[in-house]
């Protein structure tokens, strides 16, 4: 492992909100473009491209991504960014619009280089406490958790919190969230992540070419993708299918590499194993951990056997109840040449 | 003309065709914004895209509202805004989807060279 290097694992948060009037509209993409920059200007990252659809915005940030519906925000940072202290502003520009916040979830892999992440996320116990001060004593069904898995370099971080339990919720159950990470890229696969020094394109035209040359346009047919390269490497996009949004990330450096997929599932789409395998295959990584959060025990089933499909082993299977986000899966896998 | 200069809203069917036809027959490119007002993403775009236009006048800059004159959106195939579709005889050339300013500059350059030098 390198001394030092970009930490690829995401912080994620996801704030659920809801409100008294039966009209909601638009919600919170009424939101002003200022007010999200002087969020993200918190979390420090700014946004590189954006695109929206008839159900929600999508935004890829100089740090991973973002994604606005009329009552969910769904943020996702890597690096060094300071991502809980979207928080409370988050909550307080909802609270304009009328809109209360019903469910707080935070999730995330084990950091590569824990050293170097700053307050409040220098521990899981420090970023629990940050939050525990953070939200309204509203959420009252909390639960904060590690899931471990027998990789020790791999386990899930999850803080849950909502206003009522989940199986009471108000958004509908037949959603779920997968949040694959993959480290220990093959090192020609993750070549396609670096750019031509003075290649005379932009991070758009770059990231388009990366979008299709390693065959991530092909992972869901339907979607419109927004896609970014960074400089001198890197690359993020976001896909959005419908109400459905899916994302990329990935730090191509040798010795730290890293790369994510997120996607939501709908119970009545079958293609989520189908995807995470194809997303997997991108990137040929030598151990993969999967997160499933109020998926069907049958999906897990059938996400392993997919991952399991590419010459990957399943090394460990574990899951957690959280009163507020029902169940979490986590699993992970190694090549099968590699040894724990 | 009044139309130089600035991004012209087409707010009917009747007022896209007044705009489009005009310049169907001329070699000028026409930059078409299909935005929604809901969509956070055009509002970023839409100050960027009026600085375009007013730098560059031999370009025409039209603006449509997808949920205003939907039968264009659909004929056009739009499914995420903001969408570019740069046109020119009436034909499209070229299509830029998403809040890419550096992207949708360049496309502009490429397409309307020839016509005034271009600094933005």
């Amino acid at each position: 492992m390198a001394v030092s290097g970009f930490e690829g694992f995401e912080k994620r948060l996801e704030l659920q909100f809801s409100s008294h009037d039966p009209v909601i509209g638009i919600g919170l993409r009424q939101l002003d473009f200022e007010s999200v920059e002087q969020v993200l200007q918190e979390v420090q990252c700014t946004v590189v491209s954006a695109l929206g659809n008839q159900h929600f915005d999508s935004y890829v940030l100089s740090e991973s991504s973002l994604f606005v519906y009329p009552t969910k925000i769904i943020i996702k940072t890597c690096g060094t960014t300071q991502l809980l202290k979207s928080v409370r502003p988050f909550i307080h520009h909802a609270t304009t619009l009328n809109l209360h916040i019903m469910e707080l979830r935070y999730t995330r892999g084990s950091f590569i280089f824990p050293q170097a992440q700053p307050h409040p996320h220098t521990s899981s116990q420090e970023e629990v406490v940050y939050l525990e001060d953070n939200i309204p004593s509203s959420l009252c069904y909390r639960k904060a958790s590690v899931i471990p898995s027998n990789l020790t370099s791999h386990s899930w971080h999850v803080f849950s919190a909502g206003a009522v339990e989940y199986s009471d919720n108000l958004h509908p159950l037949d959603l779920y969230t997968v949040e694959v990470c993959m480290t220990d890229l093959d090192q020609t696969l993750a070549r396609k992540f670096f750019r031509n020094p003075n290649d005379g394109k932009n991070g758009d035209s770059a990231g388009r070419e990366m979008t299709e040359i390693t065959g991530i346009n092909r992972i869901n047919l339907n979607a419109q993708i927004c896609d970014f390269a960074f400089d001198p490497c890197g690359y993020s996009m976001n896909g959005i299918d419908g109400d459905r949004y899916s994302t990329i990330h990935v730090t191509p450096e040798d010795g730290f590499s890293y790369a994510s997929f997120e996607c939501v599932g709908s119970i009545y789409n079958d293609d989520m194993a189908d995807m995470v395998k194809k997303a997997v295959k991108v990137f040929g990584p030598g151990t993969v951990s999967v997160a499933t959060t109020a998926a069907s025990h049958d999906m897990c089933t059938r996400i392993k056997a997919a991952v399991e499909q590419l010459g990957m082993k399943c090394r460990s299977y574990s899951m957690d109840e959280f009163p507020a986000a029902g169940t979490v899966v986590f699993q992970t896998f190694t090549t099968r040449r590699n040894r724990i | 003309m009044a139309e130089e200069g600035v991004v012209v809203g087409c707010h009917t069917v009747d007022q896209w065709n007044e705009h489009f036809q005009k310049h169907a027959s001329s070699e000028k490119l026409v930059v078409v914004d299909f935005t929604a007002s809901w969509c956070g993403p055009c509002r970023i775009i839409a100050p960027i895209l009026a600085e375009f236009a007013k730098k560059m006048p031999h370009v025409v800059f039209l603006k449509v509202d997808v949920d205003e004159v939907e039968s264009v959106a659909q004929e056009y195939s739009v499914e995420a805004m903001p969408t570019f579709i740069l046109f020119k005889s009436g034909k499209p050339v070229d299509k830029v989807v998403g809040a890419k300013k550096d992207e949708l500059l360049s496309r502009i350059v490429k397409h309307s060279e020839g016509a005034a030098a271009v600094s933005a």
